[in-house]
């Protein structure tokens, strides 16, 4: 029956394929009788010499680093960032597009038309420096000298691995979601969020490879999921960056601070050392993209309070992965030292979540965005006495 | 391959001693990526009670281009600053040197200064915090180069 429903879905979409290309047919069917009758006469448009008034000629000249992005954008034909996003098709910033617009396709799902959706004033430097941090989880990783720890402790971190493997495909999936979405005109943040989702897949690997370095995967968790799922279905780009990259990114680099300090081997402080700064680029551009979004927002009022119902709601959400015994307690156990020191562990729990919080509620200061008297997650850890 | 002359701690020669091995061991540091910031590494009393050693390195790029002690005029200079005591300091440059260049699992600048204690991280911009974060691999390859030269130690150390 599967396969049935499977083949009818494919055969329907290939109709409606066939449908909307043969719609449009008149349009483009109409450049490729037209050129290839050029082709076919031997003539030669060469019409691409000409760069008309486009100010090409100036020569992009690359800074100490190399050739970047802002280098580039130093030149006044590479076009400029604008505030509305009109080309919603490839047509590159900068290239002579404009005599072409009406015969080439609008693509749909070029949605995020506002830069303030999207922009972050750190974006480029981070896009830099994430291509220059960037770290290979095969190789980089000492592995051959992983030891063998107790069994306690060996299984408060494949679990904790496990967590880690669950929640880091998010921060993939989330920016992907988004990204076929932004227009080419936002060129350096796609370019961005391409990194992060490459950090997280090398995350994601990282952490699945520890788990079965050490025995495998253990529990997946279902407030783990809510937390995701809260993430993911977020209404807007900036609401949904609010909410990984700065309350849940900033959680992650919390636990991965965390993470490197508990380790007890060489190999797991320097998994989570490389992954900390990984997440501590995406909290940057969080931060500045929250901030971005609300100095520039019509009404920044309604802005603000329309970002504090989404985040009453997302808050809680994320609280329900870290309550997750799943998480807490292998933790705890990291922690103390053993199974048997869990309850001492479990103080440190709490001093890492007031500092949590109190990070959380700074970078939530420091995009504009004051969040103290409203948060829904308690300053201090809920077992704290 | 350890150098033969001693270095002393506290002191901003030790920094620089730092800032040269890193510049001199660049393609580690292009491996681990750019760095780019300046940070505060502050011995407590390291002239006495209540007067610390400020030295402020200046990174750029995969290179510490710039060493200095902090005068007042250099107080807002800083992204952040890594301080802590000499005891603090002398116990984690003995391990690293010890571990020929990888200190012991309690003795990583992150362990350390993950609970505010007894490093302490402070900045006064949240974002200029995570710089701390951004780089840290970076900052601890840093500090591990310490190895390579032998520390002798003030004796409040």
């Amino acid at each position: 029956m599967a396969d049935i429903a499977e083949k009818s879905l494919s055969v329907a979409s290939i109709a409606a394929y066939e449908r909307e290309f043969g719609e449009s047919a008149h349009e483009w069917a109409a450049i490729l009788e037209e050129n290839a009758e050029q082709l076919k006469r031997g003539r030669y448009s060469l019409h691409w010499l000409d760069p008309k008034d486009s100010g090409w000629g100036r020569r992009a000249r690359p800074s100490s680093r190399g050739l970047t992005y802002a280098d580039v954008n130093q030149l006044p034909q590479s076009g400029e960032l604008p505030k509305t996003a009109t080309w919603r098709n490839f047509a590159p910033r900068g290239s002579i597009r404009e005599p072409y617009r009406e015969r080439m396709p609008v693509v749909e799902s070029y949605t995020v038309l506002d830069r303030d959706e999207v922009w972050a004033d750190n974006v480029i430097e981070l896009y830099e420096e994430a291509k220059a941090r960037q770290w290979n989880a095969t190789r980089d990783i000492p592995w051959s000298e992983l030891e063998r720890l107790p069994d306690d402790l060996e299984k408060a971190t494949c679990q904790l691995c496990t967590f880690l493997t669950e929640v880091e495909f998010v921060a993939g999936d989330f920016p992907a979601k988004w990204l076929y979405r932004i227009p080419q005109d936002f060129l350096e943040v796609k370019s961005f969020l391409s990194t992060q989702i490459m950090d997280e897949a090398r995350h994601q690997e990282v952490f699945r490879k520890r788990a079965f370095a050490g025995g495998g995967l253990l529990h997946s968790a279902p407030g783990f999921e809510w937390a995701l799922k809260a993430i993911l279905d977020a209404p807007t780009h900036t609401m949904g960056t609010f909410l990984l990259n700065l309350l849940g990114e900033g959680l992650v680099l919390s636990i991965f601070r965390s993470g490197e300090m508990i380790a007890k081997t060489h190999v797991d402080k320097e998994i989570f050392r490389r992954c900390l700064q990984d997440e501590a680029r995406h909290v940057s551009y969080g931060v500045l993209e929250l901030k971005n979004s609300l100095d520039h927002a019509p009404d920044h009022d309604l802005a603000i309070e329309e970002l504090h119902r989404f985040a009453d709601v997302g808050e809680l959400v994320i609280l329900s992965a870290f309550s997750e015994p799943a998480l807490v307690e292998p933790l705890a156990v990291l922690l103390g030292g053993s199974l048997d020191k869990i309850d001492q562990g479990m103080e440190g729990m709490a001093k890492l979540w007031a500092m949590f919080i109190a990070e959380y509620l700074q970078r939530c200061d420091r995009a504009g965005f004051s969040r103290d008297e409203r948060c829904k997650i308690p300053k201090q850890a809920i077992w704290a006495k | 391959m350890t150098e033969a002359n001693p270095v002393p701690f506290p002191s901003l020669a030790w920094f620089a001693k730092l800032g040269e091995r890193m510049n001199a061991d660049r393609a580690r540091h292009e491996h681990l990526g750019y760095v780019d910031c300046i940070a505060e590494f502050a011995v407590r009393d390291a002239y006495g009670p209540g007067r610390p050693l400020r030295a402020q390195v200046t990174f750029v790029e995969f290179s510490a281009v710039d060493v200095r002690e902090a005068g007042p005029a250099d107080a807002e200079r800083a992204d952040f600053t890594l301080e802590a005591d000499p005891k603090t300091w002398r116990v984690m440059i003995e391990s690293i040197a010890k571990g020929k260049g990888r200190p012991a699992l309690d003795q990583t600048l992150n362990y350390l200064s993950h609970f505010d204690s007894p490093f302490r991280v402070s900045a006064a911009d949240p974002l200029k915090r995570d710089l701390y974060f951004r780089y840290n691999q970076s900052l601890q390859e840093f500090v591990n180069a310490s190895a390579q030269s032998v520390t002798v130690f003030d004796e409040r150390g």
